[in-house]
This record gives structure tokens, C-alpha cells and sequence, in this order.
């Protein structure tokens, strides 16, 4: 029985009741044993992989599947291409220690230290670093697909603004915006994050915004007032799927023009193939477009890259999935 | 039937303060004879676009804006071919003798200077305080007539701050810099925080000598050249013409304007001498010394009324809560207008539900309003109060104390 008047400290006015005392001496009751961590963390923390966390299903995680994000989806190409080892885990950008998908978390290679998340301006580095060890060990004699830095020329940067800001647009508007692409949104990216009608409604409220925000900020827009222009009205739909379609026309005359089947004349296909691939692949997968002629011009992306230099960028499409994915025959929807 | 090209103004010795704007009228000045189309001063808040450049196209009735749709407009519908073939002194007809490779490689560059080159000439002439407040800000003060130069610049520069966000170079702005820090200093002084004196902080060091721009002069130079190498190494000669216009529309607001911090012109000329020559080549072709461009005064339109409807429009933009919504519903009846122009089918705007809806409710409260005013007050419809008569027993014990005391009555 401790005594109660000495051990208690200063600021204690008033002694607590003795019998109170003894009763909460009793706690605790009983202490129970630590609860397991759940069966799949073990599985999700500790693979001799690296993970690479992209939006996707839990299904086509799985199977490493094409990711339906064109940011996640570039970068993932690019690291099957480069024949990388690594798995995919769904996530949500709240995840991401840089507050976008997608980024790669190292194997573990200490029980004690924790791994660096890389961020996808890194990714291109990390898959070149990988590629140097690769060819290093002598013993994979597994070849090397493809070269990530080679010398492209000055205009290729051109042309990559062509998929970073006309096709980007254009399929910022037609899943965002247009209003015929509704459900394909609340399937892709609202339904998976809450089950909740309200969390749902403010989720596509927000989207929406950020999209038309995004859209007329790049291509220099309305001006309003201070704020970004924030809904679709701001926002010329004509003008964009326009852009859209010289964007691909261009972009398919530059890839007959190379004539090896990827850009500017490179044997094996790079970092530039990834990035249209991304947008390609995603409007033939979502958007195709096929049967139904009153949609609007939103419904027809896919038939835009289908239709852009005579089929030449669909080709390619399948080229690269033969390349990245050589068993997507297979999963075909 | 003349065209009318919706412009911002004069500024710079340039014809327009705007790379697009310029853009637009090159190329309208190279295919198009003065006879037929007209330049008109404007700003985006005058015309239902909102957007400038915009073309007017009286032979169709149809609103076009944006550099690159305008172009196509202009392809589609060649103003007046007939008196395009009488006059052949008409310098350059659009170019339709292309290879596909031109085209394409026209296509890319189109989008690398939008996508690129204009973030580059917001971080120059918006972001940089000091470019702003010394040279375009007067500049559109000079432009716009008189209660618009309070609404619109800081608009426009709001925009182009957005535009130039992805460069991550916004500590430019010294002035949000500022106002930043003064915020975080009254702040602290505000919950009670002892802050050090001015005159006892540490010394400053040479960095405080330096100007936003002095101390990321290699950060710019790198921004720049990422830009200006890709642009420098192609052969504008051989370009299409609409590239060509818009090229020199976002070089020649790098090259010419008078800033106080001339980075991106010093960066222009000491490196990429064939753009500067480039530049001027162009300008001394489409836009000589002497070149008189069919501007039009629009004295009779712009009268005080719309003037200041536009103005007013501005504030109610920048209202908190209510401006976003207002500036929605406003781009959406404007929309509608230019959709409607182009013979699209319009839904029904919903606008005189809208007033139909908010007019009942007004009338409905002014209605309650009156109604409840109309009422008795609650409670006993006639409240009396009568004095109390005073005596001596209305003061209890002590009164029946000198009631007795006095009297000797109990």
C-alpha cells in the first residue's frame, strides 16, 4: 500500500479518497497480447520488389496491369519497357509523400531503415541508374529493351508539348468535363475512393473544378477575375478537341517519317513512345468511340487516334503493348 | 463586309501589348488587304468571347478566339477570295502547298510556344514585380480607359502568375513576398510574441542587396535556354506562316519592351543572336516604320455606361463567396452567346428561371417581412401600468413600524 500524503505532488489540492485509491490500483485489469499485423501488410511491406503505387484497380494491380492515370501510366510503360522488376499497388495521391501518383518505394534493404520514396521526376533516373546495374551483372542475359537516354533532337521537345498540352487537354475535358464520360469518371476515380453520396458529389464537384482550372490555365484562357476559370463553360470545347486532332495528325506524320516504328528513328522505344502511349492506349481503351455516332465529339477520342495518319498511331499502340504487356491479348476487356 | 479583329491595344511601339494579339495581326496584315478587316481596341470584359484575340466575322455573324482558332477560321472562310485575286500585291496568301512534315512540325511548335514560351513571358513581364509595376502596368493603364485599369490588370497578371506557377519561380513576385512576411510579422506581434527590434536583427548579408532577379539569375537562365534552345534551332524561313506570326508574337515581347529587369532580353541577345535576327527581320518585314494598320476608333461604342458596366462586373468578380458564382453564371451566358453565333443549338439558358426563382423568394420575404411587421406585438394586445399608490404600508415591516410609532395604531 504506497502512502498517498508523500507521494503526492504539489499541485495536488486535494488527496484522492482512499478507497478510490485502492480500487484504481487495481487497473489494469488485465493486459492483452498486441494484435498482429494484418495478413496483408506483411505481403504489401516486405517483398524483395520494387513497388511502384499508381491509380488502378485492386485486380489489375495485381496482374500489372495498364494503369488508367496518364501520369501513372507513362511511367509504367517506361519501367516494363526498360524491363525492370517491380509490382504495382493501387493508391490514391493522399498517399503520396510528393501529393500525386505515381512514385516507386524500394525494396527494403535493412530491417531498420526505411526506404525512400522516389518521386516520378526521379523515376526516369532510378530506371537508368537500374539499367547501368543490370548490364553490369553479367549473368542476366536478359537484353536490355530499351535505351532511356538517347540524344533526341531539339524537336522533340516540341513534339512532346504536343502530348503534354494538346492531348492532355483533351482528355482532361472529355473524362472531366464532358458530360457523356460521367460515369466512366465515377467508376475510374470517385466510386473507389468513398461509398458515401455526399463525400461523392463534393469529390466530382472538385475534379471538375481542378480540370477546367487546369485546361484554361495552360492554354491561356478567359480572364475573369482573379480566380481560374473553374467550370466547363470557361472553356472552348471546339478549340480543344481541335487541337487534339492536329496533335495527332502531326504526331502520327512524324512517326511515318522516322520509319523504324518509334520516334525519331530510335531502334527500341523511349521515354517519348511511353508518353503517347499513355494518352493513346487510354483514349482507345476508354473513349473508342465505336457505334454510337450522336455522342458528341467527347465520345470520339479513340477514333480520333484510330483515324489519325491512316491507323499509323493505333499500330503503334500495339507495338508498344506487345513490348510492355506481351501477354494483354490475354486480358483484353 | 470587313473583318474585325478584337485586340489589345498598342503598347511598347509594338501593335499590341499581347503575344497573341500580335500574332493575330501579322498574320492578318500578310493575308488579308487592309480594305477588309479592322483592328478594334478592346479588352476581354468588351467582348462576349472574353478571351482576346477574338474575330468578328460579319459575313457569317461568328465570334473565333484564340490565336490558333482564328487561323483556321481565316482557312475555312477566306475573307472575300474574288478581291483577293484582283489585288495581287496581297504579300503572302496562306500556304497551302505544304509538305505534311511542315505541317506537323507548324502543329508542334504552336503547342511548345504556348505550352512553354508564354510561361516564360508571364515570369518576365507579370510575375517580376518590379517589370510589372514599372512597364506593364502602366502600359495597360495607358490602354484601358479609366476605372478598368483597377480591375483588369490585376486580373490579367493573376492569370499569367498561373501560367508561370510550373516554373517555380513565383519569389519573383517580391511584393507577395512581402506582403507575406508582413503578415507572418503582425502575426506574431498579434499573439504576443517578442520579436527582436529591426535595428537588432542580424546583419543582413549581400543577399539583401540583391534583387529577386539578381539571385536567381541562373535558375532564369536555365528557364530560358530550356525554351529558347528549342525555338532557336529551327528554321523560321521555312515555317508555316501562322508558326511564324506566333513565334514572333512571343519573341518580340521578350526582345522589345523597356524592363527594368532585363534578363530574358539579356539571356535573348547575348546567346541566341538568330532569334534576335529573326525577330527583327520579321518586324522590319510585316510591321515597318511607316506602316499605317486600320485601326478603328470605337468612339461611339464605348460610351461611360458600358464602360462602367464592365467595371462593375470586375468588382462583383472579386466579391468573396458571391463573385466566383457570378463570374460562372456570366462565362456561361457568354457562351452561350458565342455558341449561339455559330448556330449551335443552344439548351435553354435556365436565366429566366433563375430570375423567376430569385424573384419570388425577394417577393416572398418581402412579403413575410411586411406580413410580421404587420402583426400585433405578442403577449396582451393593451399592456396598463397604473402607479402604485404610496403609503406608508407599502413599505412593509418597517412601514407598519412608523405607522404605529407615528399613530399608535396597530
Amino acid at each position: 500500500m504506497p502512502s498517498i500524503s508523500s507521494a503526492a505532488p504539489s499541485w495536488r489540492k486535494m488527496q484522492i479518497p482512499r478507497p478510490l485509491q485502492q480500487l484504481f490500483d487495481q487497473f489494469p485489469l488485465q493486459t492483452y497480447e498486441p494484435n498482429h499485423l494484418p495478413e496483408r501488410s506483411h505481403h504489401l511491406t516486405s517483398n524483395d520488389l520494387p513497388t511502384l503505387y499508381v491509380f488502378s484497380t485492386d485486380s489489375d494491380a495485381r496482374l500489372g496491369l495498364p494503369s488508367f492515370n496518364p501520369g501513372c501510366l507513362k511511367w509504367q510503360t517506361l519501367l516494363r519497357l526498360a524491363n525492370l522488376d517491380f509490382r504495382t499497388l493501387p493508391s490514391t495521391n493522399h498517399a503520396s509523400p510528393t501529393g500525386s501518383l505515381p512514385f516507386l518505394l524500394p525494396p527494403r534493404t535493412s530491417p531498420t531503415t526505411a526506404p525512400l520514396p522516389i518521386p516520378a521526376s526521379n523515376l526516369l533516373a532510378y530506371a537508368q541508374r537500374q539499367q547501368q546495374q543490370q548490364q553490369q551483372q553479367p549473368k542476366t542475359n536478359s537484353t536490355s529493351s530499351t535505351n532511356l537516354d538517347p540524344d533526341l533532337p531539339p524537336r522533340s521537345q516540341a513534339y512532346l508539348s504536343l502530348v503534354n498540352l494538346s492531348l492532355r487537354n483533351a482528355w482532361l475535358y472529355a473524362l472531366y468535363l464532358d458530360p457523356a464520360h460521367t460515369a466512366l469518371l465515377q467508376r475510374l476515380y470517385i466510386g473507389p475512393s468513398s461509398s458515401s453520396r455526399g463525400v461523392r458529389a463534393a469529390l466530382l464537384y472538385q475534379l471538375r473544378r481542378a480540370a477546367a482550372e487546369q485546361i484554361a490555365t495552360g492554354a491561356g484562357g478567359k480572364i475573369v477575375s482573379l480566380a481560374p476559370v473553374t467550370s466547363a463553360e470557361g472553356i472552348d470545347e471546339d478549340a480543344v478537341y481541335r487541337l487534339a486532332g492536329e496533335a495527332l495528325d502531326a504526331l502520327a506524320s512524324l512517326l511515318s517519317e522516322s520509319g523504324t516504328g518509334w520516334f525519331f528513328g530510335q531502334e527500341r522505344p523511349g521515354v517519348f513512345d511511353a508518353a503517347l502511349f499513355s494518352y493513346t492506349h487510354l483514349m482507345m481503351e476508354y473513349m473508342p468511340g465505336e457505334g454510337s455516332g450522336g455522342e458528341g465529339a467527347g465520345a470520339a477520342l479513340g477514333r480520333m487516334v484510330r483515324d489519325a495518319g491512316d491507323g499509323e498511331l493505333a499500330r503503334h499502340r500495339e507495338r508498344v503493348l506487345k513490348t510492355a504487356w506481351p501477354g494483354w491479348d490475354g486480358y483484353r476487356r | 463586309m470587313v473583318l474585325q479583329l478584337h485586340v489589345w491595344g498598342p503598347a511598347f511601339g509594338l501593335p499590341s501589348i499581347d503575344a497573341e494579339c500580335i500574332a493575330a495581326i501579322a498574320y492578318l496584315a500578310q493575308t488579308v488587304s487592309p480594305a477588309d478587316y479592322q483592328l478594334i481596341q478592346s479588352s476581354p470584359s468588351a467582348v462576349p468571347t472574353q478571351h482576346l484575340p477574338a474575330l468578328y466575322n460579319p459575313s457569317s455573324s461568328t465570334w473565333t478566339s484564340g490565336f490558333s482558332s482564328i487561323t483556321t477560321h481565316l482557312l475555312a472562310h477566306p475573307p472575300s477570295p474574288p478581291q483577293k485575286q484582283k489585288q495581287p500585291t496581297t504579300p503572302h496568301p496562306p500556304t497551302t502547298t505544304t509538305t505534311t512534315t511542315q505541317t506537323a512540325d507548324s502543329t508542334a511548335y504552336t503547342a511548345f510556344l504556348t505550352a512553354h514560351a508564354a510561361p516564360l513571358l508571364s515570369l518576365s513581364l507579370y510575375v517580376s514585380s518590379a517589370n510589372y509595376s514599372t512597364t506593364t502596368r502602366p502600359a495597360y493603364s495607358a490602354l484601358l480607359p479609366l476605372p478598368l485599369p483597377w480591375t483588369e490588370p490585376p486580373a490579367l497578371r493573376a492569370a499569367h502568375a498561373r501560367r508561370a506557377a510550373p516554373l517555380g519561380l513565383s519569389a519573383l513576385d517580391t511584393d507577395s513576398v512581402r506582403a507575406r512576411e508582413r503578415a507572418e510579422r503582425d502575426r506574431l506581434a498579434a499573439e504576443g510574441w517578442v520579436t527582436v527590434p529591426e535595428g537588432l536583427q542580424e546583419k543582413k548579408g549581400v543577399g539583401a542587396a540583391l534583387s529577386a532577379e539578381q539571385k536567381m539569375r541562373i535558375r532564369l537562365e536555365g528557364v530560358a535556354a530550356g525554351v529558347l534552345d528549342v525555338l532557336g534551332e529551327v528554321e523560321w524561313e521555312g515555317q508555316g506562316l501562322a508558326v511564324r506570326c506566333l513565334a514572333f508574337g512571343y519573341l518580340v515581347l521578350m526582345l522589345v519592351p523597356e524592363v527594368p529587369r532585363p534578363w530574358l532580353r539579356e539571356v535573348m541577345e547575348g546567346r541566341y543572336g538568330g532569334l534576335c535576327e529573326f525577330v527583327r527581320g520579321f518586324r522590319g518585314e510585316v510591321f515597318p516604320e511607316g506602316r499605317m494598320l486600320p485601326w478603328v476608333e470605337e468612339g461611339q461604342d464605348v460610351s461611360a455606361v458600358a464602360v462602367g458596366m464592365r467595371f462593375v462586373r470586375g468588382v462583383l468578380g472579386e466579391v468573396p463567396l458571391v463573385g466566383e458564382y457570378w463570374s460562372q453564371w456570366w462565362t456561361a451566358r457568354k457562351k452561350r452567346e458565342v455558341l449561339a453565333s455559330r448556330g449551335a443549338k443552344v439548351g435553354s439558358s435556365g436565366d429566366l428561371l433563375l430570375f423567376l426563382g430569385a424573384g419570388l423568394g425577394l417577393t416572398a420575404m418581402g412579403a413575410g417581412a411586411f406580413f410580421y411587421r404587420g402583426l400585433p406585438p405578442f403577449g396582451e394586445a393593451v399592456q396598463v401600468w397604473r402607479k402604485p399608490v404610496v403609503s406608508l404600508s407599502s413599505f412593509g415591516a418597517a412601514g407598519a413600524m412608523f405607522s404605529g410609532a407615528l399613530y399608535g395604531i396597530d
